[in-house]
């Protein structure tokens, strides 16, 4: 008895704002950029897209790790916000739940993106998330460590066994990745898992195993340290930045905390089996999304908000200020003149594969079973064929 | 009489009232929730369809709850029994009274206080197999370096030391509590008949100790069973699924691969094997008291 | 070291019965400073948490053995994103120390003394309620909350967090006050107290050193509550500390000298309450020995 009575003065008071008097002022969204620069910067286009559809910007920042929770939650008591970001490879699932709206209903054209972006955005041949900045993973090294040693930034397998082998020595390693028990984990090594040829719907494959076998074998001759298995992308940043690491797999995110750093680093190409592999990198970045809220007119000033974050001069604006790729080719390109040092990413970006476009809402299963096997495989419990194969079997 | 009893009653009314609201309601839900295909589409739809036992037949039968198992179980006793004899000499030592004994035992909660994810970060840090702390220090004596949370073999007895780390002021504490309300007068009858040092351990202390070492055992292992924050901080249940536990487990189902239905089928599991053990340690308690 | 730390092993009776007269001042400075050593060991992770909060910002990994070079920016920068987290923090902490109390101290009681039926039904109860995860009550208050318009407001997290402190604080209090001799309180009654009487004026004075540690844990566990934090709060107007340092760890970046400065600070209001605890723990000891 009790509990229902605040319960009906909710409804009352939670249904303000547009439908009665037909005009829309405010716009809640959500997003986990709660930090520093990003906060800021996607906080100010934000409001610059609200200005320009007339209406405030009422946002709310969660950690990373908690959207979903929090998403999953506002489902069920009918609170989304009108905005919504998600990480990329969580868009299916969260769109598979019938939360989102395709973004194509309210005229948003799809022209111009690389087709990565699309795929990650994309569920049942629908638009339902668009990302105005993308990134992806590559070679991190430490110039100076690099020159002494008279090396050039490995470009393939071999290279790289030898350059990182050549590279340690006392306590500092030629190489460093994130092979932890988590999708990043998963996703440090997806690179050197597709451009061998591997796929995640079936890991135990000899292109797979060869990627496997790879890591394996850095860690085994020691030009990897152990630790690996347990390492964060921001733990190997701290070792890079610490001088511990000479070479790194890492993300453009990085740039600002190694910019404040004394360490001169440069960036390249993750290096592939033979010179004649292509490089596939897994597409990262989050996407914008308009959920649905029941409240029609609130949802197309959000779709015009989310158009706006995408367009070809914000996300140019964004890309330079956040380090990060626009999504756009023809802005990607402009970026890469503007910045020269990220044209790496640039290239990596176009060709870029989308984690869930293949597997789609099945794609943690996978993830997982790819962790696994990796973890197994580096804390030698298992030959790195055995690993795969035991890790496809798994569920 | 009646009102005697009724008046009794009173006194519970509350207690029953919160437990029934914040723990009843939550669990009937989760019990729920176990029969049902309840994923994230669920939230948006609020439907989860019917699937029966389906649930609990697919994590019973997952490759991985053995595995999950045998880890919680390592884990709990390992935790219990460093924690609870450790905090008991802990105890006994900080009750002789010695210049700052009074200090140095509320400043031995600190560890308490430190909220988990900076624990586990610090930890981290600290058994870094290259440049961690401990091994630094260890390598200067001659060891080393020894994989704390790299190897499979060794990484479960490290989660199990920081566990027992984290345990030891709650153990200290209640069971120095206990010691302070034994009455000095028995020990002092007790010297009379002869009993002093270890007889009077046996004789005076532990007996007057037990109800406090059943509540402090029978909560350890409550406590311990449900292990999360500890455990995903140092090793996300890795390397190899090596520290993977029912509760990680759970969680991993729940909150990574969304599959919220089989995430409460396993924590019911993670449940009724705790109260089996309240249960039987209870009983074998209370004869024992009865002799 | 252990010789002189467990009495209990000492081959001669004399002093190894509890409370021992020490006679040599010698004696009593060893005791110390093995106190003092075990101290060390046990608050080296916070040592190593100020160690880090002290160092200039950058990786954590190349921390020194000393802050020789101390730096205060962490703490500067911590003292303003996180005053306002620290204050919501020491309200829930009090809320759910009062509450826990009003509530659990009757039902100890009761469940300690009283012969009414349904008193072991309860008592299993609040057993169970201790072996179910924090995140199936979590996700169970989430609905209700989001219904009762208690998501990120003081008194919702004051009654969730007091799901840890009030199970907790009745079994620990009962196990104290099975300790209570029933002639005492019948003595009373015979005197004329009524239930509640006899309650206020002789079992409360009796058992002040079991609320008091109780509501020590109590505090505790509220304090370093990051489960429910998370859960129950959206927006960042009501915001404990835990899940401050939990926005600081964020996905991309890492300032540890902030984040440890976060957590040294959320550490100082606990340590001065432990501090003073301490004196009425000693105070309520020596108060129950004069009757």
């Amino acid at each position: 008895m009790a509990a229902t009575i605040p319960l009906v003065l909710a409804g009352c008071s939670g249904s303000g704002g547009s439908t009665s008097s037909g005009k829309v002022d405010s716009i809640t969204v959500l997003d986990y950029y709660n930090q520093g620069n990003d906060k800021t910067v996607i906080g100010d286009y934000l409001d610059k897209c609200g200005a320009a559809n007339d209406v405030k910007i009422n946002r709310t920042l969660v950690p990373g790790s908690s959207l979903i929770q929090k998403v999953l939650q506002q489902a069920s008591s009918k609170t989304l916000p009108d905005v919504l970001m998600l990480d990329n490879p969580d868009l299916q699932q969260i769109a598979a739940t019938g939360a989102l709206s395709p973004l194509t209903d309210y005229g948003i054209s799809t022209d111009g993106y690389a087709k990565g972006v699309l795929d990650a955005g994309t569920y049942k041949d629908k638009v339902y998330g668009l990302a105005p900045t993308v990134n992806t993973i590559a070679l991190f090294y430490n110039k100076d460590i690099l020159d002494k040693a008279g090396i050039t930034p490995p470009t393939t397998w071999d290279e790289l066994k030898t350059d990182a082998k050549k590279l340690t020595k006392g306590s500092q390693y030629g190489f460093a990745v994130d092979a932890n028990a988590t999708y990043e984990g998963t996703w440090q090594f997806l690179p050197f898992m597709w451009s061998n040829g591997g796929d995640e719907k079936d890991i135990n494959t000899p292109q797979t195993e060869e990627a496997l076998s790879l890591w394996t074998d850095l860690v085994k001759d020691g030009s990897m340290s152990k630790s690996v298995v347990n390492w964060t992308q921001a733990d190997v940043n701290d070792q890079f930045i610490a001088g511990k690491t000479a070479m790194m797999i890492n993300g453009p995110w990085q740039i600002p905390g190694l910019k404040d750093s004394k360490v001169d680093y440069g960036i390249a190409q993750i290096p592939v089996q033979s010179a004649s592999d292509t490089a596939v990198a897994p597409l990262g970045g989050e996407v914008w999304t308009v959920p649905n809220t029941g409240d029609k007119a609130k949802q197309k000033v959000a779709a015009k908000i989310v158009d706006c974050m995408n367009s070809e001069k914000n996300q140019l604006g964004m890309a330079k200020l956040r380090y990060t790729i626009p999504s756009k080719t023809a802005a990607a390109e402009q970026f890469g003149k503007d910045v020269p040092a990220e044209q790496v990413f640039v290239d990596l970006v176009a060709s870029a594969r989308a984690r869930t476009g293949e597997l789609g809402e099945d794609w943690p299963k996978a993830a997982t079973k790819i962790y696994t096997a990796v973890q197994s495989s580096l804390t030698g419990q298992s030959s790195p064929a055995d690993a795969l194969k035991n890790a496809q079997s798994s569920n | 009489m009646k009102l005697e009893r009724l008046f009794q009653l009173l006194f519970l009314v509350p207690a029953a009232v919160y437990l029934l609201l914040f723990f009843g309601f939550p669990v009937v839900k989760n019990v729920i929730m176990s029969f049902q295909a309840y994923t994230t589409t669920t939230f948006y739809t609020g439907e989860a369809p019917w699937v029966g036992l389906q649930n609990y037949v697919k994590v019973l039968g997952s490759q991985l709850f053995g595995t999950a198992l045998l880890n919680t179980a390592l884990f709990t006793i390992g935790s219990i029994v460093g924690q609870f004899a450790i905090g008991l000499l802990f105890a006994l030592f900080f009750r002789r009274n010695f210049p700052l004994s009074g200090v140095l035992r509320s400043l031995l909660l600190l560890p308490w206080l430190l909220p988990l994810i900076v624990s586990s970060a610090v930890w981290k840090w600290i058994l870094d197999q290259d440049s961690g702390v401990l091994n630094q220090f260890l390598g200067g004596v001659g060891i080393g370096p020894v994989p704390w949370l790299t190897s499979p073999s060794v990484a479960l007895i490290t989660v199990i030391l920081v566990n027992i780390w984290i345990g030891i002021p709650f153990n200290t504490t209640i069971l120095y509590g206990g010691l302070q309300d034994i009455p000095e007068e028995l020990y002092e009858a007790g010297s009379l008949d002869g009993a002093t040092g270890w007889k009077a351990f046996r004789h005076i202390t532990w007996p007057m100790l037990r109800p406090v070492v059943s509540v402090v055992l029978v909560l350890g292992v409550v406590y311990t069973v449900k292990v999360l924050d500890i455990i995903l901080g140092l090793t996300n249940g890795g390397p190899a699924n090596a520290t993977q536990t029912i509760a990680t487990q759970s969680y991993d189902l729940s909150f990574k691969q969304f599959d919220f239905g089989s995430g409460a089928a396993l924590s019911n599991i993670l449940i009724v094997i705790s109260a089996l053990f309240a249960i039987v340690y209870l009983r074998l308690n209370r004869k024992a008291v009865d002799d | 070291m252990t010789d002189t730390a467990l009495p209990l092993r000492r081959p001669s009776g004399r002093g190894a019965t509890p409370k021992p007269r020490l006679r040599g001042n010698g004696k009593k400075y060893l005791l110390t400073a093995v106190g003092v050593l075990i101290l060390a060991v046990m608050l080296f992770p916070v040592y190593w948490m100020i160690n880090i909060s002290l160092q200039p910002a950058g990786p954590a990994i190349e921390a020194a053995w000393f802050p020789i070079h101390a730096q205060f920016n962490g703490y500067v920068q911590a003292f303003q994103d996180q005053a306002g987290n620290l204050v919501t923090s020491l309200l829930v902490a009090l809320g759910s120390v009062i509450i826990s109390l009003v509530i659990a101290t009757p039902a100890a009681y009761a469940l300690a003394q009283f012969k009414v039926r349904g008193v072991n039904a309860l008592l299993f109860g609040i057993l169970i309620s201790q072996m179910i995860p924090g995140i199936v009550v979590a996700n169970a208050l989430y609905a209700a909350y989001n219904d009762l318009g208690l998501l990120n407001s003081i008194p919702g997290l004051i009654l969730a967090d007091s799901t840890a402190g009030i199970p907790f604080a009745i079994l620990i209090m009962r196990a104290f006050m099975l300790n209570i001799p029933t002639s005492i309180i019948e003595a009373a009654k015979v005197d004329g107290a009524g239930n509640f009487r006899a309650f206020r004026s002789i079992v409360l004075p009796i058992s002040v050193n079991s609320l008091i540690t109780a509501g020590l844990f109590t505090f505790l566990f509220t304090w370093s509550d990051f489960l429910f934090a998370l859960t129950l709060t959206t927006t960042q107007d009501v915001q404990p500390i835990t899940l401050g340092i939990y926005q600081y760890i964020g996905t991309f970046t890492s300032d540890w000298s902030t984040v440890m400065a976060a957590a040294v600070m959320a550490s100082i209001p606990a340590i001065v309450l432990l501090l003073a605890a301490q004196k009425f723990i000693a105070a309520g000891a020596t108060g129950g020995a004069v009757k």
